[in-house]
């Protein structure tokens, strides 16, 4: 990597510099920058010199990593399971064009909140309207309420695989998860649920072992193969759905916002944009093809249950993939769990305006409270109604946020080119083609799958 | 009280009978503690954008919502271009975050309240509760009205969220000026950075120097980089020097080096001094603000020599005598309180305290932070090479020093 050229005056100064303290107490060792000001030539020490090489892209790219890792959350998992299980590589192809409409996505939202230093559901306030405003609310409400409620249906799955009864983990885990947010030492344990989650680094392995006929995995990624079968169009949503979540834009955003990216420092932050979007689905990927390798190679098409999707991961880690599984699953939906009607509550308290003061104040407002309360316990009974088909209410929740997800590019595209908000980080042409074609994609395919489904509802099998 | 929500949903008459629908009021939000409304906005008959002076208004039937005009097409054309020296309600004003002075925090103008006062509109309130929402989303159909969600416009700021816009404004708003800059600053942790940043722009320099002192240090260096390079250096060389040595080192090289040129010398050159010790050494954190005073002479030159140099650093407790001005060698200490209360003709030497505990510029700051703590003194010096007095460590500096982070830190969600 090449350096920097050095501004005029200023040399690095190579050799590091040892100063011993008095009294032993321990000794600073610092390479300082001569700087000639005024034709004084001073040594300067305290200044925060920027990481460079390797702890450079590490610091830009562990945010985009944690938030990929909390996206592939049980939702997703399902449905790449799914997908894998049912059409084996079939849909692969999907993923790959979606992994340019996914970086193209993300990257306009970071940019949105660099450019801004707002959220979304501010920006739609403030530029369009209560009337807009709410609309979008809505919109994220139920998109996020029912991602909700699948990462509690997550946390039920995987107790219930570990032997342990859902009645009673799954209120406990929602009260310790409501808990831990309103007395504010969830950022502690959050931690726990991260690690948890690298469980599924598992698949990348997973898929190798089982060794799939790798041809056919190339003929599955460059060959679209489109079938009119209403199922493969609703597993298809469900995988937009499920990889564009309009929750993980929101969240996008307002963490380039809280992070405190300056407009003027945005470039470097692309970069976390990109290989957010490229890391998380070359895992969806993986699972896929893991899925694909272990259960649709041998006739097993259908996946009914979180033990079905945890047989995926049996190449690697043989008889304990349940445990693992269970525990990876168990992870992501805790995360996920305590994020989603946080942040939702959040964005929603600061679009219409609620008071809030430091901290503890604004977490006991009326409307957060009662909205992130709600939200929980809903998920949480939702959740635990009996005999629920697990798998498929995941999907189901997948395919809706398919659905709703074109509104919420609509206003991402609208406010990015809007100059005047954004200025010199405005969409370029080229960004504006994949976005709207990624618009379109998206649109097309809700529309074929409404209409398909609708067809099949009225006993009408589309092309015989 | 009439809101205008409610105003935006009347329709303008004339006397010839043509009419148009009001679509937004410009107000001249940069005079007096209620802005008055200047003109009103409508699309003619024609579809053009067109403003009507409030004079012009011949009556309001609030009943009927009406507002009688005596002509139309007498309105002057709007282009769609910023205006200067008013605001537009609808536009601007309704939605926008404003913050509430009263109980310093950022909320968003859900409506706003207007009252009618010979013949004159003025906007009197901000309405930031949920019923205003459901006021206008149910079009007037929902009706309760809180009194107490009413926010006197006496103490709200409104923001744009746009530096750039803010700066011919700088100065005219005042309200904020009322409050202290630790709680300015506290106010700009909650709101986004843009904001902030005008806001800052929107302050007197002096008090903006002191507000960017006291922000999250995240947050200051977004908001610096917002401001113009003339203005920045001007709020720089009012910081004190060890808050300024943090915010320059923070900065890339070559703003860093662009800002130490431009500085007044004395100033610069108290930041590079600081800039010299590694941020968890006592260096890293002591001011070079402090006032000394050559040790031979009496107590009333000193007061005449010290008359000017007490004007520029705003904590002083101690005065240092030193070997002469030259040298700058500490030999003692002496707090105000004696150098006021003795005999006119004693000389320094015989009234300071020899005995001074000193720190070392390269001690770690944590343990120097104790010290000063366990001390008991306002401050404590830091002394260099040859016994040269290089800084002090004030008691606030020692406590923020080893006081847990995150005591005002918002919970972090997304990031």
């Amino acid at each position: 990597m090449s350096r920097p050229p050095t501004p005029q005056g200023l040399e690095p100064i190579e050799s590091v510099e040892s100063v011993t303290l008095p009294r032993g107490t321990r000794t600073v060792q610092r390479a300082g920058l001569r700087i000639n000001i005024r034709g004084r030539s001073v040594r300067l020490r305290g200044l925060r010199v920027q990481p460079r090489g390797l702890l450079r892209w590490l610091l830009i790219l562990g945010p985009g990593l944690i938030a990929t890792s909390a996206g592939n959350d049980a939702g997703g998992i399902a449905t790449y399971s799914s997908a894998g299980a049912k059409y084996g590589y079939d849909l692969i192809w999907v993923m790959i064009l979606l992994t340019v409409s996914y970086a193209v996505v993300q990257e306009m939202c970071s940019r949105l909140g660099a450019a801004t230093g707002r959220g979304l559901l501010d920006l739609i306030r403030e530029r369009y309207g209560l009337g807009w405003a709410t609309f979008a609310v809505v919109i994220i409400l139920v998109a996020n309420g029912g991602v909700t409620v699948s990462e509690f249906v997550g946390i039920s799955a995987a107790v219930e695989l570990l032997g342990i009864n859902k009645y009673i983990v799954v209120p406990l885990a929602a009260g310790l998860i409501w808990y831990l947010v309103i007395f504010g030492s969830y950022n502690r344990v959050e931690k726990i649920f991260i690690l948890m989650t690298l469980v599924f680094f598992a698949y990348p392995a997973a898929a190798f072992m089982a060794k799939p006929d790798w041809g056919e995995v190339a003929r599955g990624a460059f060959v679209p193969s489109i079938s009119t079968d209403p199922d493969y169009i609703f597993i298809l949503v469900g995988l937009l759905g499920t990889t564009l979540t309009p929750y993980i834009q929101i969240f996008q955003q307002s963490s380039l916002v809280e992070k405190g990216v300056a407009r003027r420092h945005y470039k470097n932050e692309r970069v976390d944009a990109y290989f957010g979007a490229f890391f998380s689905n070359l895992m969806s990927i993986f699972m896929i093809i893991a899925t694909a390798a272990t259960l649709h190679a041998v006739g097993k098409t259908n996946i009914e249950s979180a033990a079905d999707a945890a047989r995926a991961l049996e190449p690697v880690v043989g008889s304990s993939a349940k445990l693992l599984f269970a525990v990876g699953l168990l992870g992501a939906s805790l995360l996920a769990g305590a994020i989603l009607p946080l942040a939702t509550s959040y964005a929603i308290s600061e679009a219409f305006g609620i008071p809030k003061g430091v901290n503890l104040d604004f977490r006991r407002g009326k409307v957060f409270f009662s909205l992130f309360t709600a939200l929980i316990v809903v998920g949480t009974a939702l959740a635990l109604i009996p005999n629920l088909p697990v798998i498929q209410l995941l999907v189901a929740v997948q395919v809706l946020n398919g659905i709703l997800l074109p509104i919420i590019l609509v206003f991402i595209l609208k406010l990015i080119n809007d100059k005047q908000l954004t200025g010199d980080l405005k969409n370029t042409p080229l960004y504006n083609v994949l976005g709207w074609g990624t618009f379109a994609m998206i649109t097309t395919a809700v529309v074929i799958m409404l209409g398909s489904q609708m067809l099949k509802l009225l006993g009408i099998s589309l092309f015989g | 009280m009439p809101m205008l929500s409610n105003l935006l949903r009347f329709r303008l008459v004339d006397e010839k009978g043509r009419s148009a629908r009001l679509t937004d009021l410009a107000v001249a939000h940069l005079e007096g503690d209620y802005p008055q409304v200047t003109r009103l906005l409508f699309f003619n008959e024609g579809g053009e954008r067109k403003s009507l002076a409030w004079r012009e208004v011949r009556s309001i039937e609030w009943r009927a919502r009406l507002i009688r005009v005596p002509d139309l097409e007498a309105g002057s054309p709007m282009s769609s271009a910023p205006l200067k020296e008013e605001a537009l309600l609808r536009a601007e004003v309704l939605d926008a975050l404003v913050l509430d002075l009263q109980n310093r925090r950022a909320t968003r103008a859900n409506d706003l309240c207007l009252e009618e006062e010979d013949r004159r509109l003025v906007l009197r309130a901000a309405d930031t509760s949920m019923s205003a929402v459901l006021r206008r989303l149910t079009r007037g159909l929902y009706k309760h009205m809180s009194e107490e969600a009413l926010y006197d416009w006496k103490y709200v700021e409104f923001l744009r969220g746009d530096p750039q816009a803010a700066r011919h404004e700088a100065g005219k708003h005042l309200r904020i000026t009322r409050l202290p800059p630790g709680e300015i600053a506290l106010l700009t942790n909650q709101i986004p950075y843009l904001h902030a940043a005008e806001l800052l722009i929107l302050l007197p320099d002096p008090l903006a120097a002191d507000t960017l002192e006291s922000m999250l240090p995240e947050r200051q260096l977004q908001v610096f980089e917002e401001l113009d390079k003339e203005q920045a250096t001007r709020i720089v060389a009012l910081m004190a020097p060890d808050n300024a040595a943090d915010l320059v080192g923070r900065l890339n090289l070559e703003e860093m080096q662009s800002l130490l040129h431009k500085l007044p010398k004395d100033r610069s050159e108290r930041i590079i001094d600081l800039l010299r010790y590694p941020e968890d050494t006592v260096g890293g954190i002591m001011t070079n603000d402090m006032v000394t005073v050559p040790r031979n002479l009496t107590v009333a030159e000193a007061r005449r020599y010290l008359r000017k140099k007490l004007k520029g650093p705003d904590f002083v407790f101690y005065v240092y005598p030193v070997e002469s001005e030259e040298s700058q060698k500490l030999c003692g200490l002496l707090s105000l309180r004696n150098l006021l209360t003795e005999d006119d003709d004693r000389k320094l030497e015989d009234i300071m305290d020899p005995f001074v505990s000193t720190l070392d510029p390269l001690d770690s700051a944590v343990n120097a932070a104790y010290r000063v703590i366990d001390s008991g003194l306002a401050a404590m010096p830091v002394v260099g090479r040859e016994g040269k007095l290089v800084g002090i460590v004030p008691v606030d500096v020692a406590i923020e020093q080893i006081a847990p982070e995150g005591g005002t830190r918002q919970l972090r969600i997304f990031a």
